[in-house]
């Protein structure tokens, strides 16, 4: 086989492909959740609810996670939220700061910036894969997370954990020659790109509104902690 | 002429034995042979067979065989893999392929001209009709019936017919002889070939690269000439000797790649430290070929030692492969504005459908 013919193919008309149905898909998710309408409000807002939406995400990204022990999500279930907490940070780093990707952003946006060093990146990466298997362990564990989760739960995982696990192996150049392994990191990002919109994992736009549009209610009722 | 063996022909042209030797040595460098045939073979016993060298091997060989006679078609091709032959800092391999050896027709080369070439191309193929070697330069075009590229009035596909026919072994060099290189990128305006997808019924060596490095095309050559069988091949039908690693594996900014140290314009503080340059499109890492271990000009450099990203030119469909200058995580193709926009209407009407569609369901 021919596995740099089969790399143009992925990175090439597929990803093509994937991106514009990820698109779609995500707009199609966003207007359908945009049409759910708003029940109207008449009650007099008591604060500014811009300011409510600035404290929202203040908490949320800037916050809380920094001093996760005053949450009861972190009190109840440390391990989840410290391995959640470093697979988010890994991805962010390996997707935002990891110079591979920063040229994947840059071919597409037409504009680039300054990444970290790859020893760092990889260090967070390979926290992100260790955070995954530890999920994955305790969802597998812990009886009450277990009977939550179905089949959805599991794909969700292992469509994200290909993406992670090739792209370490790629960088690395272990078991597979390079192209192979770039491959098979294409095809499973590609995989993932059209998965997202249908699956829970497009939590990474909706979180940003959810954020929102409680700060926005927050802020109304001047009840922004 | 044929007479001769490969040695006494030397002998005549006034190379001593010494010199002779050397030639060998240079030959089994050239292709990559370090290992004894098996031990059975040589007829002592095991500690003293461990201590003979392929060199005599060779030597032997070329004592006793007989010249064997190139022919070298060029169709559209630049001329700069024979010219990166002859200019080759390796003037005994170059030499002993190209001068002494046996090359009976390449245009570039050929002092005469006309019809009196092609005669005697055409003696030679009939005189070792099953023996001669064909050396392939440069894609073949079948647009327009071949007339984008013609020699004497033949197209190019009809002539390589004709000289495959008779051909005991059939090497294409260059990527365009290979893969279609230059002439079949994007849009192929001639509709051209590589040898492999024409002769598709014969074994067709590729020794790809834009140009292919001088010393895996003699390499290759002088295999056939000595032991009269191809190389072990890869499955891109490259010598694995020369293209079994990526020139990424052999990269001498390596070091930097694993530290993460680039260089981002080629006139930055990296460049002139010479980090690494897969950041300005290098792509060595998916490309095989020699040009880390053998470089060019007799070991001098080659365009990653002097500052330049590897393009990938010993691959098929190089020149389609996106920018040369463009890191290679980057996908191929940007989207279009237009294929965006189109995305984006579909999710609108989609959503607002089913939304619509939800909330009669609703009221109903």
């Amino acid at each position: 086989m021919d596995w740099n013919a089969f790399l143009a193919f992925t990175r090439g008309p597929l990803f093509y492909a994937s991106l514009l149905i990820f698109i779609a898909g995500m707009v199609y998710r966003l207007v359908q959740v945009a049409m759910l309408g708003w029940d109207k409000d008449q009650s007099v807002a008591r604060g500014s609810k811009a300011g409510g939406v600035v404290k929202s995400f203040l908490k949320g990204i800037l916050i809380l996670p920094f001093i996760p022990w005053i949450k009861g999500a972190f009190q109840k279930r440390p391990i989840m939220y410290i391995a959640g907490g470093l697979f988010h940070l890994g991805l962010f780093t390996v997707i935002f700061l990891g110079t591979p990707h920063m040229l994947v952003w840059k071919s597409l946006l037409g504009f680039g910036w300054p990444t970290l060093a790859l020893p760092f990146v990889d260090w967070l990466a390979v926290a992100a894969i260790i955070g995954m298997l530890v999920l994955i362990v305790y969802r597998r564990t812990d009886a009450v997370l277990r009977l939550l989760s179905g089949p959805a739960e599991y794909l969700n995982w292992l469509f994200v954990f290909l993406p992670m696990i090739s792209g370490y192996i790629m960088t690395h150049h272990l078991f597979f020659r390079y192209e192979v392994a770039y491959s098979l990191h294409m095809l499973s990002v590609d995989w993932m790109l059209i998965w997202i919109p249908f699956s829970r994992i497009s939590h990474f736009m909706f979180y940003f509104f959810s954020r929102t549009i409680r700060g926005v209610e927050w802020g109304k009722r001047a009840v922004t902690p | 002429m044929a007479e001769k063996s490969v040695y006494e022909h030397l002998k005549s042209e006034g190379v001593s034995r010494r010199e002779f030797l050397k030639a060998c040595g240079v030959l089994v460098g050239a292709m990559g042979m370090n290992k004894l045939p098996p031990v059975a073979d040589s007829n002592l016993p095991p500690h003293l067979a461990r201590g003979a060298k392929v060199i005599y091997q060779v030597a032997e060989a070329l004592e006793n065989k007989p010249r064997v006679p190139v022919i070298w078609l060029e169709f559209q091709d630049c001329a700069g893999c024979s010219e990166a032959l002859t200019r080759s800092q390796s003037p005994t391999l170059v030499d002993l392929v190209l001068k002494q050896i046996s090359i009976e027709y390449h245009e570039t080369l050929t002092a005469a001209a006309g019809h009196q070439t092609e005669a005697n191309k055409q003696a030679i193929m009939e005189q070792y009709r099953g023996q001669y070697l064909l050396v392939v330069e440069g894609s073949i075009p079948l647009g327009a019936d071949g007339a984008y590229c013609t020699v004497g009035g033949r197209s190019a596909e009809d002539i390589l017919r004709e000289a495959a026919d008779g051909a005991a072994a059939i090497i294409a060099t260059g990527n365009c002889a290979a893969f279609g290189g230059l002439p079949m990128a994007n849009p192929n305006p001639t509709d051209a070939k590589g040898v492999m997808d024409i002769l598709t019924d014969k074994t067709v060596v590729n020794i790809p690269g834009c140009p292919a490095i001088p010393e895996a095309t003699t390499g290759t050559i002088a295999h056939f000439l000595v032991f009269g069988t191809l190389p072990e091949l890869d499955d891109l039908n490259r010598p694995k000797t020369f293209y079994g690693v990526t020139v990424h594996d052999r990269c001498l900014r390596r070091p930097f790649y694993e530290a993460g140290k680039f260089a981002k314009s080629f006139d930055d503080e990296g460049a002139k430290k010479g980090w690494c340059l897969y950041k300005l499109g290098c792509k060595g890492p998916t490309t095989y070929n020699a040009c880390a271990s053998i470089k060019w000009d007799g070991g001098t450099s080659f365009p990653i030692q002097s500052g330049h990203p590897c393009l990938g030119c010993s691959e098929p469909g190089f020149w389609d492969g996106g920018g040369f200058y463009q890191g290679q995580s980057a996908p191929l193709q940007r989207p279009a504005i237009g294929a965006v926009g189109a995305a984006t209407a579909v999710g609108v009407v989609v959503g607002a459908g089913m939304a619509a569609a939800n909330k009669a369901q609703k009221k109903g």
